[in-house]
C-alpha cells in the first residue's frame, strides 16, 4: 500500500488533491453528489470581512478549453461564514482551508486572527483575485506581498498558504512571502483575460477583465510551478487547468506537493475524486511507496532509473 | 436536508428537429425531477468546458426529454446526436415550481415552454398560453394535459398573430407560471401585478457547477444575490423585477 499522504507545514493531507477556492463553495454542494471526505482537502470560497454581493451577470464566459469568470468575491462575509459555513465544513471529514481576501494588510490580519480557530487547518491568503475593480494584485508585487504576509504571520499561528496570480513579479514575491513567514505557496490563480461581444463592441463582463482558468492555461501554470519550486524551499501547491490524474502527476513532477482542482469540477463533477483514485493507482503501478521519489523529478533529469 | 443529485450517462433514444433549429431530445433512464427542475447536460469532452442547463420537458417510464434551440457551440453539438449516442446528465437541480393554490395559468415563449409541460401534467386544469417566433410546436402535447390552450405566433400560425402577452389576460387566475424572453416576463409582471395575480418566473443564466458552489449563476433580487441553480430557477416575479 503506497502512502498517498503529503505534508504541508503542520498539516498532513491524506492525498494531494484539493478542491480549489471558488469552485467548490464550502463543500456541501458537492457533498450532495459524492463523499467529499475522499479529497485531501477543501479550500473555501474567498471570505471577506464584510459580505459582498459580487459582480452583475454575466459572470461566466467560455473560451476554447477555457473559462473566463467574473464572480467578484461574492461571499457571506466572515461572521456568517463562522456561524453557518465553518461548522458544516468541519463535518465533511477532510482538511478545511479557508481562503481570505482583504482590502489592505490590516484586513487580512483581522481575518486570519479571527479564523485562528480549531477546525481551520490552514488559511490561504488570496493575493490574486483578478475580479475586483481598481485594485492592483498584491501578489504581483514583492513588497506588497511581504507586508500582507508579515501582518498575517504576527496575527495567527495557523499555517499560511499564499496564493499568487500567474502574472507580475511572482518569483520574487514568492521569495518575499517565504521570508515573511509563509507556510506554502499556492500557484496559480486565474490569468487576467478579456472577451468582447461582437454585437455591441463592449467587454462581456461589467468589470471588463475576468480570470481565465481551465485546460487552456495548464502549460502556463505548470511552467510557473516548475519555476517557483526552484526559487522557494516551501511546499508549492499547484493549480491551473488540472483535469486528469496525468495533469496532477505532471505538476508533482514539476515540484508541487499538492494540487487544486477548479474548473475540472465543472467539466466533470467527479473530476477530483477520480484524480484521487488515479494518483493512488499511479503509485501502485509504478511501485512507488510515496510521492518523494517523483516530486520535482523534472528538475533532476527525470525519474531515477527510468530508461 | 438537501436533496441528492446524481451524475448519470443516458442513451439518446430520439433527437428530433421540431421546427428549424429547435429539437426535442429523448434519453433513456429512470429520472425523477419535479416540474420546473432542470439538468446539466453534456455530450462532449473538454470543450466547451461547461455543461448546458435544460429544464426537464417530460418524464416517463422510458426516460426524460429536453427541449432546446441551437444557440451556440454546446447546443450545436447536441443537435448532432443520434439514437444510441450517450449523454451525461447531472440532476435533478433547482427548486421547481411551487404547489399552485387556485386557478393556474402557464405562459411560455419559444423554448421557454419547456418547464411548463411537466407543470401542466402535474397541476391539472391549468390553462396554457404558448407563444412562438415561427411555426408552433408541441401544442398537441399541451392539449392532452392542460385545460385550455391558446397559441400565438409571429405570423399567426396555429392561432393569434402576435405575441403571447396579447392573448393572455390575468383575469380569473390566482397564479401564473412563466418562462421565456425577459421582455415577455417583464410585460407579464406588469399585467399580473395590476391584477393581483401571483407570478412565478423561471430564469435562465449561464452555469458552471449547477450545484450552488461557483456563484456563476447569481442574479440580484430584492432579497439579495440568489443562485439561479439553487434558490431558483423559479423566483416570485416581485423578487426579480
Ligand atoms: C468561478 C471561479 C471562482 C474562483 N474563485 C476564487 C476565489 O474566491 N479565491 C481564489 O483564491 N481563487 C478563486 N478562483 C481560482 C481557482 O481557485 C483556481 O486557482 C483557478 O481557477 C485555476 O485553476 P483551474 O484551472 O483548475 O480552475 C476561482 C476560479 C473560478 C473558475
Ligand atoms: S452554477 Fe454554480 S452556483 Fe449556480
Amino acid at each position: 500500500m503506497p502512502d498517498t499522504s503529503v505534508r504541508i507545514g503542520s498539516l498532513v493531507l491524506k492525498n494531494p488533491v484539493l478542491a480549489a477556492s471558488g469552485t467548490f463553495g464550502f463543500g456541501g454542494d458537492y457533498a450532495r453528489l459524492y463523499d467529499v471526505s475522499r479529497l485531501g482537502g477543501i479550500v473555501s470560497k474567498a471570505i471577506t470581512l464584510r459580505p459582498r454581493a459580487g459582480n452583475p451577470p454575466p459572470r461566466l464566459w467560455e473560451t476554447p478549453c477555457g473559462l473566463l469568470n467574473s464572480i467578484g468575491l461574492e461571499n457571506p462575509g466572515l461572521e456568517a461564514f463562522l456561524a453557518e459555513e465553518l461548522p458544516r465544513m468541519r463535518e465533511l471529514g477532510t482538511a478545511v482551508i479557508v481562503n481570505v481576501w482583504g482590502e489592505d494588510p490590516e484586513e487580512y490580519g483581522e481575518l486570519v486572527s479571527r479564523l485562528s480557530l480549531p477546525g481551520v487547518d490552514a488559511i490561504e491568503l488570496n493575493l490574486s483575485c483578478p475580479n475586483v475593480r481598481g485594485k492592483g494584485l498584491v501578489g504581483e508585487n514583492p513588497e506588497a506581498t511581504a507586508r500582507v504576509v508579515a501582518v498575517c504571520r504576527r496575527a495567527t499561528d495557523k499555517d499560511l498558504w499564499v496564493k499568487f496570480p500567474p502574472q507580475g513579479e511572482v518569483l520574487q514575491a514568492a521569495r518575499a512571502a517565504q521570508q515573511a513567514g509563509a507556510t506554502a505557496i499556492s500557484a496559480a490563480n486565474t490569468y487576467r483575460g478579456l472577451a468582447i461581444e461582437l454585437e455591441t463592441g463592449r467587454p462581456v463582463f461589467a468589470n471588463a477583465i475576468g480570470g481565465l482558468s481551465g485546460p487552456a492555461i495548464k502549460p502556463l501554470s505548470l511552467r510557473l510551478v516548475y519555476e517557483l519550486s526552484q526559487v522557494v524551499s516551501l511546499p508549492v501547491i499547484g493549480s491551473g487547468g488540472i483535469v486528469s490524474w496525468q495533469d496532477a502527476v505532471e505538476f508533482i513532477m514539476a515540484g508541487a506537493h499538492a494540487v487544486q482542482v477548479g474548473t475540472g469540477n465543472f467539466i466533470d463533477p467527479l473530476c477530483a475524486p477520480k484524480l484521487v483514485r488515479g494518483l493512488r493507482k499511479f503509485l501502485v503501478q509504478r511501485g512507488l511507496g510515496s510521492w518523494e521519489l517523483i516530486r520535482g523529478c523534472a528538475h533532476r533529469g527525470g525519474i531515477s532509473g527510468a530508461a | 436536508m438537501d436533496r441528492q443529485v446524481s451524475l448519470v450517462r443516458a442513451e439518446v433514444v430520439e433527437n428530433r428537429e421540431l421546427v428549424p433549429g429547435v429539437f426535442l431530445l429523448r434519453a433513456r433512464g429512470n429520472f425523477s425531477a419535479q416540474p420546473g427542475q432542470f439538468y446539466l447536460v453534456r455530450a462532449w469532452g473538454l470543450d466547451p468546458p461547461l455543461f448546458r442547463p435544460f429544464s426537464a420537458f417530460d418524464l416517463s417510464q422510458e426516460g426524460i426529454s429536453f427541449l432546446y434551440a441551437i444557440r451556440g457551440r454546446g447546443t450545436s453539438l447536441l443537435a448532432r446526436l443520434q439514437p444510441g449516442h450517450s449523454l451525461t446528465l447531472l440532476g435533478p437541480l433547482g427548486n421547481g415550481w411551487p404547489q399552485p393554490e387556485g386557478k393556474l395559468a402557464l405562459v411560455g415563449g419559444g423554448v421557454g415552454i419547456a418547464p411548463l409541460y411537466l407543470a401542466a401534467k402535474a397541476f391539472r386544469e391549468a390553462d396554457a398560453y404558448l407563444g412562438f417566433p415561427g411555426r408552433p410546436y408541441l401544442v398537441e402535447k399541451f392539449r392532452e394535459v392542460a385545460g385550455r390552450v391558446w397559441v400565438a405566433s409571429e405570423r399567426g400560425q396555429g392561432g393569434h398573430r402576435g405575441s403571447v402577452t396579447e392573448i393572455f389576460t390575468p383575469d380569473g387566475y390566482r397564479v401564473c407560471y412563466a418562462c421565456g424572453p425577459r421582455e415577455m416576463l417583464a410585460r407579464l409582471w406588469e399585467m399580473c401585478r395590476r391584477a393581483g395575480v401571483w407570478l412565478y418566473v423561471s430564469l435562465e443564466e449561464r452555469m458552471a457547477c449547477g450545484l450552488g458552489a461557483c456563484l456563476g449563476c447569481t442574479v440580484f433580487t430584492r432579497s439579495g444575490p440568489q443562485r439561479v441553480c439553487r434558490e431558483g430557477p423559479v423566483f416570485p416575479a416581485q423578487e426579480v423585477f
